[in-house]
């Protein structure tokens, strides 16, 4: 250290002595002293603005979380986190205060026992208020697929997909907090809950089975669709969008097919067509992972992409087309700022339409006119790939 | 894994019922041989470039067979093999393009693509089997989706984390493993 630095730095202490009198003078009492500890809570009831954002974390998967994110607010619009390990999925409940992390951890992060369990967090405080060790190491682990576990019977009950490669769903008692029973799904995937207490699943032929459960929890009548999803040719995206109990699917070629779940059997409604449109470098396609949402209006956003042909389904998305599946009508295109992988529109009367970038950037658009809000970035999410807006 | 078979069984006999022999038979492949692939970010190549992921952004040197049957980068997403394969690529992460890296774990299940061979214009069959067992290595992420289906048919489906019927589930990379010439032309 040279000498010139050191007398530099006693002028600046000398400077910094002569101004305080003048500072303090402005100010003539100090900042209060501040509690310690000091932890945040939520309010018991999200605003319609926040949305619970699935990062899967990809380059440390055994590493996930799901971000509680604020879309409107001007600042501090990262409002909590729940971890969520190794290729979990979670589920809000809307009647209880409680939020469900599906999750699977190994004794030595990387080896040792697997325990798979459901850890339960309580909304205002985003603590851990107890949780269901689920047996046999079951648990399917996927690239986020929201269908993988959902609640039926009142909000009683979750339903979880395992897969082995077996596939089956546990059906939980979430009061109780305990494993009711565990329902075999043979060539069938994930979980559409219809009617009362039950769900629909997806089956490899095409046809959709709906079961419906009983009291114990166990299957008291299954009865099965038609095949109507053209796997080979032009297969369906697995999650829908919800619209009260109308399923809203779409398809790899840009077909809308919607699927009556008020039950007591799944009812597949006549397909139609998303259209073809200019600006197109091979044909627009829907393309990203969550492709498809709606708002509280009950109009579809749909993520597009220009350049649709086999294998394009994953590639994300410069376009969200919005459609009134009542009217079977596209009503306008927007045009993204920025390339998007997965979109969720929110309930709020004049709803935000949030698209997650490849890079983990979400932007927030105005869903009625199409113009960008905000961008809310600084890894807010690493790897978002699916988001639930609060309903 | 002593279950392992008797749910492969299971599950065979479950697709048998509903699916079309050739599909069963592509099953049945992926089963008895075992492989595995891995979900990733789901986000075109185009997209993901500059991210670090592939393309001559990567900084990582080519990696090129010394057989010219055998031809192109097997750090890069378009090399011929990974025409099915969503993961990092196990030759960016002490393995090779068929080898786990060391300590990891093959995993015996998998799902299995056909990719076509430029240098001969033979058409493969490529089993993605993942390496278990280390947390993700995030390097040269790949993710192409030709013939993949959605998890509605898990066999052709690469959203899966199939370290499955391994000491952990873990994931860390894929492999690309040939298994033979196909017989039927994709």
């Amino acid at each position: 250290m040279g000498g010139s630095s050191v007398r530099l730095r006693n002028l600046a202490s000398l400077l910094l002595l002569t101004a305080m009198p003048a500072l303090a003078a402005q100010y003539p009492q100090p900042l209060a002293e501040e509690p310690i500890p000091a932890v945040a809570t939520l309010p018991a009831t999200y605003p319609a603005s926040w949305m619970l954002v699935h990062d899967m974390n990809f380059t440390s998967l055994l590493d996930g979380r799901v971000v509680l994110v604020d879309t409107a607010a001007a600042t501090e619009n990262l409002k909590g986190v729940m971890p969520a390990g190794q290729f979990a999925i979670f589920t809000a409940a809307s009647k209880r205060p409680e939020i469900y992390v599906a999750e699977t951890f190994h004794a030595r992060l990387t080896r040792g026992t697997r325990t798979d369990v459901i850890t339960i967090y309580d909304r205002s405080t985003l603590a851990v208020k107890g949780e269901i060790v689920l047996p046999g190491g079951k648990r399917g682990q996927f690239v986020s697929t929201k269908n993988s576990f959902k609640l039926t019977n009142d909000e009683k009950w979750a339903l979880l997909f395992n897969f082995t490669p077996g596939s089956s769903v546990s059906v939980i008692d979430l009061e109780s907090r305990k494993i009711l029973g565990e329902i075999d799904l043979p060539g069938c995937s994930m979980i559409y809950p219809t009617g009362a207490r039950g769900f629909s699943t997806m089956c490899s032929d095409g046809t959709m089975t709906t079961l419906e459960l009983g009291a114990d929890g166990a299957v008291a009548a299954s009865r099965t669709t038609k095949a109507f999803n053209d796997i080979d040719n032009d297969a369906m995206f697995m999650m829908p969008a919800m619209v009260g109990n109308m399923a809203w699917f779409v398809t790899f070629s840009g077909n809308v097919q919607g699927v009556d779940l008020a039950g007591p059997l799944a009812i597949p409604k006549a397909k139609f067509s998303l259209g073809t449109a200019d600006g197109a470098v091979t044909k627009w396609r829907p393309g990203g992972w969550q492709v498809v949402t709606a708002d509280a209006s009950g109009l579809l956003y749909v993520l597009m992409n220009p350049a649709g042909k086999e294998g394009s389904h994953k590639d994300g998305g410069t376009e969200v087309w919005v459609v009134d599946p009542a009217k079977q009508q596209r009503l306008r295109r927007i045009k993204l700022a920025s390339p998007g992988v997965s979109i969720e529109a929110t309930r709020e009367a004049n709803p935000g339409l949030v698209v997650a970038r490849p890079d983990g950037t979400l932007d927030v658009y105005d869903a009625g006119s199409g113009t960008l809000r905000k961008t809310l970035g600084g890894s807010i999410a690493i790897s978002p790939f699916t988001m639930s807006a609060v309903q | 894994m002593a279950s392992f078979d008797k749910l492969a069984e299971k599950i065979t006999r479950g697709v048998a019922r509903k699916t079309s022999r050739r599909s069963l038979l592509t099953w049945l492949g992926a089963a008895i041989t075992g492989a595995a692939v891995i979900p990733v970010l789901p986000v075109s190549r185009a997209m993901a470039a500059g991210n670090g992921g592939h393309g001559g952004t990567s900084g990582i040197p080519p990696q090129i067979s010394s057989n010219p049957q055998d031809p192109g980068d097997n750090t890069q997403c378009d090399y011929w093999r990974y025409c099915a394969i969503d993961g990092f690529l196990c030759s960016c992460c002490g393995g090779k393009v068929n080898v786990c890296p060391p300590g990891t774990e093959m995993s015996p299940i998998t799902w299995i693509g056909t990719c076509n061979n430029p240098a001969d214009d033979r058409a493969y069959i490529i089993s993605y089997n993942d390496c278990c067992g280390k947390s993700s290595c995030g390097r040269c992420l790949c993710n192409r989706n030709e013939g993949d289906r959605p998890l509605v048919r898990p066999q052709a489906n690469n959203d899966v984390n199939w370290c499955l019927g391994t000491e952990s589930s873990v994931y860390n990379c894929s492999t690309a493993v040939i298994l033979g010439v196909a017989t039927e032309a994709k």
